[in-house]
């Protein structure tokens, strides 16, 4: 595993170096907000005493709170993205910050400090000169913990879009790339060590006394001053040239082919607009999180699913059917949106059989499955059997009744298949899989499924600023099948390919780039 | 005692009362103390001798009463102002442990005229020299130190800013007996040489009557005696003071040679002791 995550690091280092500066840049400001409020909020309660526990309460609250509901708690006000990312670490590491001013300023000999005011310093000059360098050693042992925390929880960062290491981790999760998962883990491992050692170093340096160790001193700060200016220039100056054409947000949902997709959509717009395709993959929470961004103008595209469309956006009740698409499409409409390019695929709940069954009992639709039921097991994950319009409705609206049951993860299903452990599956029609599985896939005959078919979700906006997006998402109206969107999370899921290089082989199989 | 001052009072006490909720720690303190005198305070701990001594730079303020500094009243002078003419020593070492020798003695100096660093500079090198300290040490830190030699830079920091009143509470209170005598030789040929007011705090009544051109006993808030150390010694006026200056009154100083002649000397008596075995 390490050695594979190690083949990864080298082979992709241009993505995890993009994502590493990421990681430190969206800590680096986090942390220097942290410093500066957190440090003037220590002083002033230190100062202030009575102020002092109802603040300490505050950004005690305010750390109990789990991280993801934070996030979740800020999207509605900064949106998905960075801001948000960073606006979530500082939370954090106020605590330590506040906390550990507070301990220092506070813990500073009483005597030392009153022969500093008997000597007659303003407040003020007590504070700077006496107090503060007193209490620092305190305070930068704070600091060090809040920076080694605050790399750490970074990682969370991804999971509402941000950029940073955690989209390693995240996109290893939904992909079933454990050896990209484990790389990400490494990098913020090592990056927290590296940092936590540097830190160590200015602290030792900082009690280091003597007018020679002075002078060292500053020497070692204006080159680690010359040093970040020039990260922050490398990683600010690309961004702020590029920005010359129009850029087009797009977001894809944390699964697989919806990171084909995107590079397959960034991909074709690029090659054949002067747009800029700013991809933002693998958004945590999925729709509940890309829509409210779309809205707010911070995306301009993602790939949707119909009946999701149906059911969470536009909050219709009952089964969706592709036979209500205009009424889809209209109601899309008047939030300033219109779906364009549906890809020919559903990805939507399916039943399958192992093809010697199939061709026993001679079964082609659910119909066919219902009659012989009663001599089959049927496997699905626990979450089929507890959902209203799982297992119990599926039999109601059939007729069914399996013989037996099975309840096992969704990557054991197709195992058990092929072993005979089960007769029947519950698939998802997308299911890396599903291609190489010796299965059939049953017809609905009944509609029982809502029908999640795929395609892109465009700001209306967007399309009128650049009317040469229309055409080209319209190119891959029905270019991917079901099968096609399985065999490529097949690549990606179980060959440990790239999302990037399927994406590619499939638009110039398509002969579209 | 008269309510009219002069140019020649540097420090007044007028009916100060100090009380912390119903504990009372001074009551009355009437006390003119004229210019370049060398005062000492006595008294056990929780005489209200320190309380006295912090009300002259304001870290205290009285109950009720007037304290009033070269004739004007604390309350109404910036404590700013009023601490920045007035040194401050205390106990024990509590230099500034994170700046150097001589960034610990130029403290109020560069808190009084920043852009003139060679004067200070040049401050800085004659205060070692009047307290006996080698330049050498000037970039050393407090921690470098010994006892005695922090005690000193302590002394220099003090009167580096040239005040014309000096506050020691205790100075010498956290070293050694043979340091402790230098000191005191030191910081009486100071006053000497420099005519400064000084107030000083010590619970060791021979530092008190050594030091002391003038000596204060205290006992629970009120005023035993005040006079020269004379007088102490030859009329105590209370109980307390009897009872406090008695090993002092007891003391013959015979020189080392006629020790033994006085058959009540601890020498002879020790040799009797001897003798008897």
């Amino acid at each position: 595993m390490l050695a594979q995550s190690w083949d990864l690091l080298v082979q992709r280092w241009d993505f995890f170096w993009g994502l590493l500066l990421e990681h430190m840049e969206i800590c680096l400001v986090a942390v220097l907000i942290a410093i500066v409020f957190g440090g003037i909020a220590g002083i002033l309660i230190s100062e202030y005493q009575k102020a002092a526990k109802p603040t300490l309460a505050v950004v005690n609250f305010l750390y109990t709170i789990p991280s993801i509901s934070m996030l979740g708690f800020l999207i509605p006000f900064s949106g998905v993205g960075d801001a948000t990312a960073i606006i979530t670490l500082t939370v954090y590491a106020l605590l330590p910050m506040v906390r550990s001013t507070y301990t220092g300023m506070t813990n500073v000999d009483p005597a030392i400090m009153e022969a500093a005011r008997g000597m007659g310093g303003t407040r003020m000059q007590t504070l700077v000169r006496v107090q503060l360098p007193l209490a620092l050693p305190v305070i930068m042992s704070g600091i060090r913990n809040m920076v080694t925390m605050t790399i750490a929880l970074g990682g969370i960062a991804s999971f509402i879009g941000a950029g940073g290491l955690g989209v390693a981790i995240y996109r290893g999760i939904t992909t079933n790339n454990a050896a990209m998962t484990v790389a990400g883990s490494l990098l913020i491992a090592v990056l927290a060590l590296v940092v936590d050692a540097i830190l160590g170093f200015v602290e030792k340096r900082m009690r280091a006394r003597g007018a020679k160790s002075h002078r060292t001193n500053r020497r070692l700060a204006i080159g680690a001053a010359a040093a970040c200016a020039a990260v922050a220039l490398g990683a600010t100056v690309p961004g702020a040239l590029a920005g010359t054409g129009g850029i087009i947000h797009v977001a894809t949902k944390p699964m697989t082919e919806q990171y084909v997709m995107g590079e397959a959509l960034k991909m074709l717009i690029e090659h054949d607009t002067n747009l800029k395709v700013e991809l933002t993959e693998g958004v945590g929470g999925g729709t509940s999180n890309i829509e409210p961004a779309m809205e707010s103008g911070q995306f301009d595209l993602y790939p949707e699913y119909t009946g999701t469309g149906w059911a969470m956006v536009l909050k219709n009740e009952g089964t969706y059917s592709e036979g209500e698409f205009d009424q889809l499409q209209a109601g899309y409409q008047e939030l300033g949106m219109s779906w364009v390019g549906m890809y020919g695929f559903g990805n939507t709940y399916g039943m399958a059989v192992r093809k010697d069954v199939a061709e026993k009992y001679n079964l082609k639709t659910y119909s066919d499955l219902a009659r012989v039921a009663d001599h089959l097991t049927l496997g699905a994950e626990a979450d089929f059997f507890e959902r209203e319009d799982g297992y119990d409705a599926l039999c109601n609206t059939y007729g069914m009744s399996f013989g037996n049951t099975m309840q096992m993860d969704i990557g054991l299903k197709y195992d058990a298949l092929a072993q005979g452990s089960v007769d029947a599956i519950v698939i998802f029609t997308t299911d890396g899989k599903l291609s190489t599985a010796d299965a059939t896939v049953l017809t609905d005959d009944k509609g029982f499924f809502p029908s999640y078919q795929c395609g892109n979700v465009v700001r209306d906006q967007v399309l009128q600023q650049h009317t040469e997006l229309r055409g080209v998402l319209e190119k891959l109206q029905g270019t991917i099948s079901e099968q096609d969107m399985a065999r490529m999370n097949y690549e990606v899921e179980e060959e440990g390919k790239d999302p990037k290089t399927v994406a590619e082989e499939f638009l110039r199989s398509k002969g579209l780039i | 005692m008269s309510t009219t001052t002069t140019n020649d009072v540097a420090i007044e006490y007028r009916d100060i009362c100090k009380a912390y909720g119903e504990k009372s720690v001074l009551e009355h303190l009437n006390l003119r103390i004229p210019r370049g005198e060398f005062i000492t305070m006595i008294g056990s701990s929780g005489s209200g001798k320190t309380t006295a001594l912090k009300m002259v730079n304001r870290l205290i303020e009285p109950t009720s009463g007037t304290v009033l500094v070269d004739g004007h009243d604390v309350r109404e002078t910036d404590p700013i102002r009023l601490r920045r003419n007035i040194g401050y020593a205390i106990q024990g070492s509590v230099l500034f442990p994170h700046m150097t020798v001589e960034e610990n003695i130029s403290y109020v100096p560069n808190l009084l005229n920043k852009h003139d660093h060679e004067r200070t500079r040049k401050a800085v090198r004659t205060w070692m020299d009047i307290v006996g300290l080698p330049c050498d040490l000037l970039e050393r830190y407090p921690s470098e130190l010994s006892g005695g030699q922090q005690q000193r830079v302590g002394i220099a920091r003090a009167l580096a800013a040239s005040p014309d009143i000096l506050l020691m509470d205790e100075p010498f209170g956290a070293v050694d007996e043979i340091t402790r005598g230098q000191l005191q030789v030191e910081i009486s040929r100071i006053h000497r040489e420099t005519g400064i007011t000084v107030m000083f705090v010590t619970h060791d009544i021979g530092e008190a009557l050594r030091l002391g051109t003038h000596v204060l006993v205290l006992d629970e808030g009120k005023v035993q005696q005040y006079g020269a150390s004379e007088e102490i010694l030859a009329r105590p006026a209370t109980a307390f003071v009897e009872q406090l200056v008695s090993r002092q009154r007891h003391a013959c100083d015979l020189p080392e040679d006629q020790l033994c002649a006085c058959t009540h000397s601890g020498a002879a008596r020790a040799r009797a002791a001897l003798a008897a075995m």
